[in-house]
């Protein structure tokens, strides 16, 4: 008896050992022949010497052959299926060729910087707005507490049209078209091109990007001038940035300040530094209080409201950041250049 | 300016060294942009603000640094070496035009030696960065460069009449100036002038007949104030500035003229020569100094911080203003007359939070107050545009808005420019009228350093005149050449055509949710005869795209077709969008009907298109153009067009028998109205 139990372990054995070893359809089928050929299969076999085993044992034993037959039939399918070529994905080739890739185009490395500016803002609540890049005379000075014949006019080189049109020299008109339609309270950021009367060099361009800002409300301070700026420029830059903020002057504001950053290539710690002159710091915004004479010329009472208003050029800024020497390197459109920027 | 720290030391008892110097003088708003050692001295490179003249003088500067060391100035002494004739007796001074001229003082120096200046002297003038000229020039620069205050020397005995007149000029009348220059003068101009003529152009630049030469031995000194706006528009006229008529458009101290003359003087007699007795002082409306009321509260409300009373008073007097006490927290403050800039409240708010230092106010983000939250929607459509353009393989490139007129000519955009007065160069003269010029640009740039394939865009704005008014669009330009993608090893890479163009713009449209727009065909300048489409939304021309025209892309020397569109995206924002509305998904299926026409070659797509749409077939879910023939089994001039129809219903197993109806429908409405036939075999 133990004899014929003995058999069917084997038996199972000797049939996982050999299907390990079946690498093609033919050997299979012989497999498959030695183990459940009707005449001489090794299975049929041990279901035939059923007979001598005592009839109380009968019914067990003859279980255990059956669960084998199961066994090796359904083992003998799944080896056949693994035997067979796949259906969908068949041919062998090196699959370490290069892939194939779709071109995806590129943003201006100025554009790409002005949003990361303009994100920073909406994030600190700032609406977005433009205006007309031809200007006329009192939207880009007049309004703007320039003096008609005021020398302060001539750090601003004019692109002309006629006696009263110009390319804007600064966004600035964008925030005196706003505080005419709005009243306060006003928190707005005004990016967008503007034009200078400079021949192109290494840091002087005839056209470039800005980005101005304005907040007018009760209440407003310098000490919100400050702690709006560090907090944009440390999300700009890092939360370790150094910022210095010393007086200056625009016909503007009142009182006018300018801020510098600690120079961002030799960290003020080269004297023959290009980028600083040696000097540490690199001048990064114009700011200031609005100047009571502005709002008046909007109808905003500067008694009553106060505001503040910074801007910097983005251009300059992102040569900083992205460390590059030149700023007509933005304007060849050399796509070896911009697609670095992708 | 320069600024010479060894002058200053005339002024000041200073020890600092320059780094600590240039700090204190940063913190309170005198930038040094750099400094440099030079011959024992130290130069620094001083900022200058147009606001504050009284900073272009080492007088002014030196005020400034005593006032934030807490230290006095140190007085100079002047003393004349004087002979007793009177100066009244012999020279007469007659200011005709008062508002220009406000004050006028003369002194006159007799028996000089015209020599080389002496070798202190020579220093100074070299730390300025000039050279030596005489004694007597080189006296004026180093009183201008000292107090700010401008002085100019004529040689007495070539004034013609001993007297001096300051008037208009007449018309026709000439000054040959000091640069050798004659200059034409006109009545505008305010000029100093003898019994006969106009010997110097006021406040700009003398003259030659008049000026100091090594024979010169008797010498009046002029130190005047004039009108600044006058001196700026008669330089801006005659193309010459000087370094003093940058002092007086800025405004000069009206109180000052008196002592500048008497340092003039002082400074010739101890080289030599007597100064006639008295001084010609012409200021026939003296000026009040201006009072500005200051009140305590403004000084927080404005800084964000609380500034002591002792504070304010300490160092406004400390630069120059005095101060009266109103009442409790109110001044009256009278400016001084250096400081032209000081007209209101906030100015002398600016002047305590220079010398508190900006350093110590502190830094709040302002509460933010409620504001309508407003999207902006150009901002929002632009990124969208940029997000698509980028997926479908264009970079994005910023173009100076400056156009060349010779290419605006080869573009014939049929517009008229708008003209800078100004320009930087002639190839600059003109704002673009269209962003394809700049496109073509870039191609031609990058095709000439190897790339194989240049698809671009930009956005921004174009610039035309009509009726003599200036009028800027807002527009998208793309174009494209050349290969789409990387090289694959397995098969040659796509190369850009018409088609890729015109579907970039459908499904820019369809991305911006302007899904109402059509092609019709429409010549343009720009583009290849027959090569051209105009884009319409709702039948409104919003843009153009076609294959460049021949004679432009040579002009680019560009050796392959350039594809470009133009949308005016100024007018297709002032379109509504269709609204995002969402429609559930039908779980039935649908039927799909494959139908393949013969048509003359001249049907247009979009007209079989427009028909399709007006039929209003219900539950037509889809249909699309899926194969177009030419060639071989089919006459010469026709072509086989095959198209796909999807019928499906929203609530219920549509019947083939509806279906059958809606293609019957189809088949018959194209068949009559473009003469098309169904091809054999091609019905399913």
């Amino acid at each position: 008896m133990e004899n014929i139990k003995n058999k069917i372990k084997v038996l199972k054995n000797n049939f996982d050992e050999g299907l390990v070893q079946i690498k093609d359809e033919e050997s299979l089928k012989e497999l498959r022949n030695r183990y459940l050929s009707r005449k001489k299969g090794r299975i049929t076999l041990l279901l035939k010497e059923l007979k001598n085993v005592s009839p109380g044992e009968r019914p067990e034993i003859g279980k255990q052959i059956n669960e084998l037959k199961d066994y090796v039939q359904k083992k003998l399918e799944e080896h056949s299926k693994e035997l067979q070529e796949p259906k969908y994905i068949k041919s062998k080739i090196d699959l370490t060729l290069p892939g194939k890739r779709r071109y995806r185009g590129a943003p201006h490395p100025i554009l790409l910087y002005k949003k990361k500016i303009e994100q920073i803002f909406v994030l600190m609540g700032f609406s977005i707005e433009d205006g007309p890049e031809i200007e006329t005379d009192y939207y880009n000075f007049g309004a703007l507490n320039f003096p008609p014949h005021h020398p302060a006019r001539d750090d601003w080189d004019t692109l002309y049209i006629n006696d009263d049109l110009l390319l804007r020299t600064h966004t600035s008109p964008v925030q005196i078209r706003v505080m005419e339609k709005k009243k306060p309270p006003i928190r707005m950021i005004n990016p967008g091109k503007v034009y200078r009367r400079e021949t192109p060099d290494p840091t002087h361009i005839p056209m470039f990007f800005q980005v101005e800002g304005l907040v007018v409300d009760l209440g407003i301070t310098f000490a919100h001038l400050k702690g709006t700026l560090e907090c944009f420029l440390k999300a700009l830059y890092n939360e370790k940035i150094k910022i210095r903020f010393r007086p200056s002057f625009f016909p503007f504001t009142e009182p006018s300040a300018e801020v510098d950053i600690v120079c961002t290539v030799c960290g003020g710690k080269d004297l023959n530094c290009r980028v600083c002159g040696g000097s540490g710091w690199i001048e990064i915004l114009g700011a200031g209080m609005v100047d009571p004479q502005v709002l008046k010329n909007v109808n905003i009472d500067p008694e009553k409201y106060s505001g503040f208003a910074f801007g910097m050029g983005i251009d300059r800024t992102a040569m900083f950041s992205f460390r590059i020497p030149d700023l007509r390197n933005f304007y060849e459109n050399d796509l070896r250049f911009i697609r670095q920027f992708s | 300016m320069k600024i010479s720290i060894n002058w200053l030391k005339q002024y000041l008892n200073i020890k600092l060294s320059p780094e600590k110097l240039i700090e204190e003088m940063n913190n309170i708003g005198l930038l040094v942009d750099h400094w440099e050692e030079q011959d024992g001295d130290v130069i620094l490179e001083l900022e200058t603000y147009a606001n504050r003249p009284d900073t272009l003088g080492h007088l002014g500067v030196a005020r400034e640094i005593a006032a934030c060391l807490g230290i006095s100035l140190t007085e100079r002494k002047f003393p004349l070496i004087e002979s007793t004739e009177e100066i009244s007796d012999a020279f007469d001074v007659q200011v005709l035009e008062v508002d220009l001229s406000p004050r006028y003082c003369g002194m006159i120096v007799k028996d000089f030696p015209v020599d080389p200046s002496p070798p202190w002297l020579m220093r100074m003038i070299r730390a300025m960065g000039l050279s030596p000229v005489n004694n007597v020039v080189d006296i004026t620069n180093y009183v201008l460069f000292s107090t700010a205050q401008p002085i100019h020397a004529f040689d007495l005995n070539r004034l013609k009449g001993n007297k001096i007149l300051v008037r208009k000029a007449r018309k026709g009348e000439e000054l040959k100036a000091l640069t050798g220059d004659t200059i034409s003068l006109t009545n505008e101009m305010l000029v100093i002038a003898d019994d006969k003529r106009p010997v110097a152009l006021a406040g700009v630049i003398g003259g030659e007949e008049t000026a100091v030469t090594e024979e010169t031995r008797n010498i009046f000194i002029e130190s005047a104030c004039f009108d600044p706006v006058s001196i700026r528009k008669t330089w801006k006229k005659i193309g010459i500035q000087t370094d003093a008529s940058y002092r007086f458009e800025r405004g000069t101290d009206i109180s000052f003229p008196p002592e500048a003359a008497r340092m003039t003087a002082s400074l010739l007699t101890q080289i030599g020569g007597k100064a006639l007795k008295g001084m010609i002082d012409i200021y026939p409306k003296p000026r009040k100094k201006k009072t500005v009321v200051l009140r305590h509260h403004r000084v927080s409300e404005l800084l964000g911080i609380e500034i002591e009373e002792g504070f304010i008073i300490d160092f406004l007097k400390r630069i120059g203003f005095e101060l009266e006490n109103q009442r409790e927290g109110i001044w009256r403050v009278k400016v001084p007359y250096f400081r032209v800039d000081i007209d209101r409240e906030a100015d002398l708010i600016e002047e305590i939070a220079r010398f508190y230092g900006y350093d110590k106010i502190p830094s709040h983000i302002p509460v933010l107050q409620g504001i309508d939250l407003e999207v902006n929607k150009k901002k929002e459509v632009e990124d969208n545009i940029r997000e698509l353009l980028f997926h479908e393989g264009f970079d994005e490139v910023v173009n100076f808005s400056f156009m060349d007129s010779e290419k605006e000519k080869l573009f014939e955009t049929g517009l008229e420019a708008v003209e800078i007065r100004n320009p930087i160069s002639s190839k600059a003269s003109l704002l673009r009228t269209t962003l394809i010029e700049g496109l073509l640009g870039n191609i031609a740039w990058n095709v000439n350093r190897g790339a194989e394939g240049v698809h671009v865009f930009e956005i921004g704005n174009v610039f035309f005149q009509k009726d003599g008014k200036c009028f800027e669009r807002y527009f998208l330009g793309f174009a494209g050449m050349g290969q789409l993608d990387p090289v694959f090893w397995q098969e040659e890479p796509e190369k850009s055509d018409f088609f890729h163009l015109k579907g970039t713009c459908e499904e820019l449209l369809r991305y911006l949710k302007f899904d109402d727009f059509s092609f019709s065909r429409e010549e343009h300048p720009f583009f290849e005869k027959n090569y051209s489409l105009c884009l319409r939304f709702k039948g409104e021309k919003i843009g153009n795209l076609g294959g460049v025209r021949e004679s432009i892309v040579e002009a680019y020397s560009i050796q392959e077709p350039v594809w470009a569109a133009e949308i005016n995206l100024g007018s297709l924002l002032e379109k509504q969008p269709k609204p995002f509305k969402y429609s559930p998904v039908s779980r039935y299926p649908g039927i799909v009907r494959d139908i393949s026409f013969m048509a003359d070659q001249d049907v247009s797509y979009q007209e079989i298109k427009n028909c399709i749409e007006k039929l209003n077939i219900p539950y037509l879910e889809d249909y699309v153009l899926y194969d177009r023939f030419v060639g071989e089994g089919i006459s010469k001039d026709k072509v086989s067009l095959s198209f796909r129809f999807v019928f499906r219903h929203p609530e219920r197993t549509l019947l083939a028998e509806e279906a059958d109806s809606f293609q019957e429908k189809i088949i018959k409405t194209l068949s009559t109205e473009f003469r098309l036939n169904l091809r054999g075999g091609g019905q399913d």
